[in-house]
C-alpha cells in the first residue's frame, strides 16, 4: 500500500469537501428558515460558469468567486419571490430552477467549452508546515478557500445554535406561527436566510470551478455535487459542525474510487463505489426516522409549508 | 418609514374558467418575451432562433414526429410525477425509477427475447420495467407509510444509487447487458422480438398511443373511481380520511409504487423503441426530472399532461436543431422549459387569489 497516494487522496477528499461545505451550508441556512430549496445543482452551474468567465476576462479570480456568489443570490430570490411572496410550491420552484440553471449555465458556457482558466485559487502555503510529512499537506496545504469554509460553518453553528436571531432562524423553521405571533414578519426572515443560502452556494460554486476543475466541461462540471448537498444537510442533522466531518466522509467516498483503481484494488467493482454515500445517507435516513430517535435527526418541522397566516 | 401600501393575498373561493385557461397561456407568452430579451441582450437574434425552434419542434413533418416520440417517455415520467404529487406525495426519484425501468426492460429483452414471438415479448417486456420502476420506490414507500421518512430524499438518493447500478451494468466486463467484442463499453442490442419498428420514416413508435391512452385512463381513474376519491380525500385532510375509515399507509405506498412503476415504464418505452439496448447516455437527459416540469405546469392533470408533454418535447427537439440552423446554443431549449415553469408557478398565485394592494391604514395590524 502506498500511502503517499492515500494522502494525497485525503487531501483531494478534503478539497471536494470545501465545495459540498459551502454548498450544504447554503442549503442548511434555507432550510432552517423553512424553506425547502431543490434548485442547489442548477445555482452551482451557474455560479461556476459566471465565476469562470469573469475571472477568464478580468483575470481576477476574486471578481470571479464575487460575480459567481451574486448570481446565487440572484437565482434564490427567485425562489423566495416564487415560494415565499407568491406562494408557490417548493419543491416544484427548487427542480425548475436546476433546469432553468442548468440550460442558463450551459448556454452562457457555449463560447468557454473545454477551455481551461489560466488564473485559479493556489494552494496557501505555510512554509515548514505544509511540508510536516502526513499530516502537513492535508492539514496545511489547502488554498484558503477551505480554511474560509470551514471558518463559516463554525460560525453558522455559534450563530444558529448561540444568537437570538439564530434562534429566530430556527424558530421560523420548526414553528413559524409562534414566530409571527411574536410579532416578527416570517416572509422577511425566509427571503433573508434564502438569499443567505443562495450567496453560499454560489460561493461553492465559484469556488468549484476556479479551486477544483479550472476547465469548463459541458453538462459535466458539477456532476451532481449539488444533489449530494442536500442529501448532506439530512445526514449531518441540520448542524453545521456535522455537516463539516459529512462532507469530508462524502469527499472521500466520492474520490475513493480512483485511489482504489490506482492502488489496483478491486474488492468492490469501482462503478458500484459511488453509490455508498447515498446509500449511507438513505440508512442513516431510515435509521433515524423511528419516532424514538427523530429529535436526532432534528428536521425543521415546517420545512417545505409555505406559511399562510390567513388560513389559520 | 413604513410602505404605504400592503400586498394582500384573498383566497379564492372559485376560480373563473377564463383564468384557469389564460394563465398558463399568459405565462408561457411571458416566459417567451423574457427568453427573447434574454437572447437579444446576450446578442442573438431572438426572431430567428424561435422561428427555427417552431419549425423544428413543431411545424415540419420530420419535427412533430420526432417531438411526438420523444413526449411518449416525457408523458410516461410526467403521469408517474402526478400521481404522486395529487396526494402530496413528493417522489421526485422518477429518473432512478426510469434507469431501473431500462434495466428491467432491458434484461427481459435480452434474457426472454429469443424465445418468445413479438406480440408477446413486447407487453412483456413493458410490463417487467413497470415492475423494476415500482421495486425501486418499494423502500421510500414503505418508509413513509411505516416511519414518515421524507419521500423526497429517499427517492432522489435512490436516483444516484440507480444511475451507479446502471453505469456497473454496462461498464463491467462480461457484464450480461454489456455489448462483446466493442472496444467502447456499451449495452448489447436487445433481441428483435423486444424491439418495435417506428411509424413509417419517423421516429415516433407506437407506444406513444399506448400512454396516451394510459395518461387518458387515469384522468378518468381519478376524476370518476372510488380510487380516485380516496386519493382526493387523503390529499386534502389527512385526519378526515382516518376517521372515515380510509387506511392511508395502504392507499400511500399504493400510490407511490404506481408512481415508480409509471416512471419504469417510460424506461421501457425507451428501450423498445429509439434505445433497443442500456445505454448511460441517459444520465445525461434528465427524462425524470423533466416529467415533473410536465406535471406541475399541467397541475397533475393527467389530459393535461399530453398536451405539456408534447410541448416540452418540441422545446427540446426545436432547441437540439438550433445549433444546425442558427448559432444560438441549443440549450436555449432547456432554458426556456424552466423559465416557462417559473412563470406558470408565479402565474398560479393570480389563479388562487385575488391579489390586490391596500393602504396601510385600512390594514389592522
Amino acid at each position: 500500500m502506498n500511502s503517499n497516494i492515500w494522502l494525497l487522496s485525503f487531501a483531494d477528499s478534503v478539497a471536494i469537501a470545501t465545495t459540498l461545505i459551502l454548498a450544504a451550508l447554503g442549503a442548511l441556512f434555507t432550510e432552517r428558515a423553512g424553506v425547502l430549496n431543490l434548485g442547489i445543482e442548477g445555482m452551482l452551474l451557474t455560479s461556476a460558469i459566471t465565476s469562470f468567465l469573469v475571472a477568464d476576462s478580468t483575470g481576477s479570480v476574486w471578481a470571479g468567486l464575487l460575480l459567481g456568489i451574486i448570481l446565487g443570490a440572484v437565482l434564490a430570490a427567485i425562489h423566495a419571490l416564487l415560494t415565499v411572496v407568491l406562494r408557490a410550491n417548493q419543491i416544484v420552484s427548487g427542480l425548475a430552477l436546476v433546469i432553468f440553471g442548468t440550460g442558463l449555465a450551459n448556454f452562457l458556457g457555449k463560447p468557454a467549452e473545454g477551455k481551461t482558466i489560466k488564473t485559479t485559487i493556489e494552494p496557501m502555503s505555510f512554509g515548514p508546515l505544509s511540508d510536516i510529512p502526513g499530516i502537513g499537506p492535508v492539514v496545511f496545504g489547502q488554498d484558503i478557500i477551505t480554511y474560509v469554509a470551514l471558518a463559516i460553518a463554525v460560525l453558522a453553528s455559534w450563530f444558529l445554535f448561540r444568537t437570538r436571531a439564530g434562534l429566530e432562524v430556527r424558530a421560523t423553521g420548526d414553528d413559524p406561527a409562534t414566530v409571527d405571533a411574536q410579532g416578527l414578519s416570517v416572509a422577511t426572515i425566509r427571503i433573508r436566510y434564502t438569499l443567505l443560502g443562495g450567496a453560499l452556494v454560489g460561493f461553492g460554486g465559484a469556488f468549484h470551478m476556479l479551486g477544483q476543475s479550472a476547465a469548463w466541461h459541458l453538462e459535466a462540471t458539477t456532476n451532481g455535487v449539488g444533489w449530494i448537498a442536500l442529501s448532506l444537510v439530512v445526514f449531518a442533522g441540520w448542524r453545521p459542525i456535522r455537516l463539516i466531518f459529512g462532507a469530508i466522509l462524502f469527499g472521500f467516498t466520492l474520490q475513493l474510487p480512483f485511489t482504489l483503481q490506482a492502488e489496483q484494488i478491486t474488492f468492490i467493482p469501482s462503478a458500484l463505489m459511488p453509490m455508498l454515500p447515498y446509500l449511507a445517507t438513505l440508512i442513516a435516513l431510515i435509521a433515524l426516522s423511528r419516532p424514538s430517535s427523530r429529535n436526532i435527526l432534528g428536521a425543521p418541522k415546517a420545512l417545505g409549508i409555505p406559511f399562510v397566516r390567513d388560513e389559520r | 418609514m413604513p410602505a404605504p401600501f400592503r400586498i394582500v393575498f384573498e383566497q379564492r373561493a372559485e376560480t373563473p374558467k377564463y383564468l384557469s385557461a389564460l394563465v398558463p397561456l399568459i405565462s408561457v407568452l411571458a416566459a417567451l418575451v423574457a427568453g427573447a430579451l434574454f437572447l437579444t441582450a446576450t446578442g442573438y437574434s431572438a426572431m430567428d432562433t424561435y422561428k427555427n425552434m417552431l419549425d423544428d419542434g413543431f411545424l415540419t413533418y420530420r419535427g412533430i414526429t420526432e417531438t411526438l416520440g420523444l413526449s411518449t417517455v416525457l408523458i410516461c415520467t410526467g403521469i408517474a410525477a402526478a400521481f404522486s404529487f395529487q396526494m402530496n406525495l413528493y417522489n421526485i426519484g422518477g429518473e432512478g425509477q426510469l434507469y431501473l425501468g431500462m434495466i428491467g426492460a432491458a434484461w427481459a429483452g435480452l434474457a426472454l427475447g429469443p424465445h418468445l414471438p413479438s406480440f408477446v415479448m413486447i407487453p412483456l417486456v413493458l410490463i417487467i420495467g413497470s415492475l423494476a420502476g415500482a421495486l425501486w420506490i418499494f423502500v421510500p414507500a414503505f418508509v413513509r407509510a411505516r416511519l414518515g421518512t421524507s419521500e423526497i430524499v429517499t427517492t432522489l438518493l435512490l436516483t444516484y444509487v440507480a444511475s451507479s447500478l446502471l453505469k456497473h451494468f454496462i461498464n463491467t466486463p462480461n457484464s450480461f447487458f454489456r455489448a462483446k467484442n466493442v472496444a467502447f463499453p456499451q449495452g448489447r442490442n436487445v433481441a428483435d422480438s423486444a424491439a418495435l419498428s417506428p411509424i413509417g420514416d419517423t421516429r415516433l413508435y407506437p407506444t406513444f398511443f399506448v400512454v396516451v391512452a394510459l395518461a387518458l385512463f387515469l384522468y378518468w381513474l381519478v376524476k370518476k373511481t372510488e380510487f380516485g376519491y380516496r386519493i382526493q380525500v387523503i390529499a386534502d385532510s389527512p385526519r378526515a380520511a382516518h376517521y372515515a375509515g380510509v387506511n392511508a399507509n395502504k392507499t400511500t405506498i399504493a400510490v407511490m409504487l404506481m408512481s415508480g412503476a409509471l416512471a419504469g415504464l417510460g424506461g421501457a418505452t425507451l428501450i423498445v423503441g429509439p434505445f433497443a439496448r442500456l445505454d448511460q447516455g441517459i444520465t445525461l437527459l434528465g427524462y425524470g426530472y423533466a416529467g415533473i416540469v410536465v406535471a406541475a405546469l399541467a397541475r397533475n392533470n393527467f389530459a393535461g399532461i399530453i398536451v405539456s408533454g408534447i410541448l416540452f418535447a418540441g422545446l427540446r427537439v426545436g432547441g437540439e436543431k438550433l445549433q444546425i440552423s442558427t448559432d444560438t446554443p441549443k440549450h436555449i431549449g432547456v432554458m426556456m422549459q424552466g423559465a416557462i415553469l417559473l412563470f406558470a408557478l408565479g402565474g398560479e398565485a393570480f389563479r388562487r387569489y385575488k391579489i390586490r394592494a391596500v393602504r396601510m391604514k385600512a390594514v389592522a395590524q
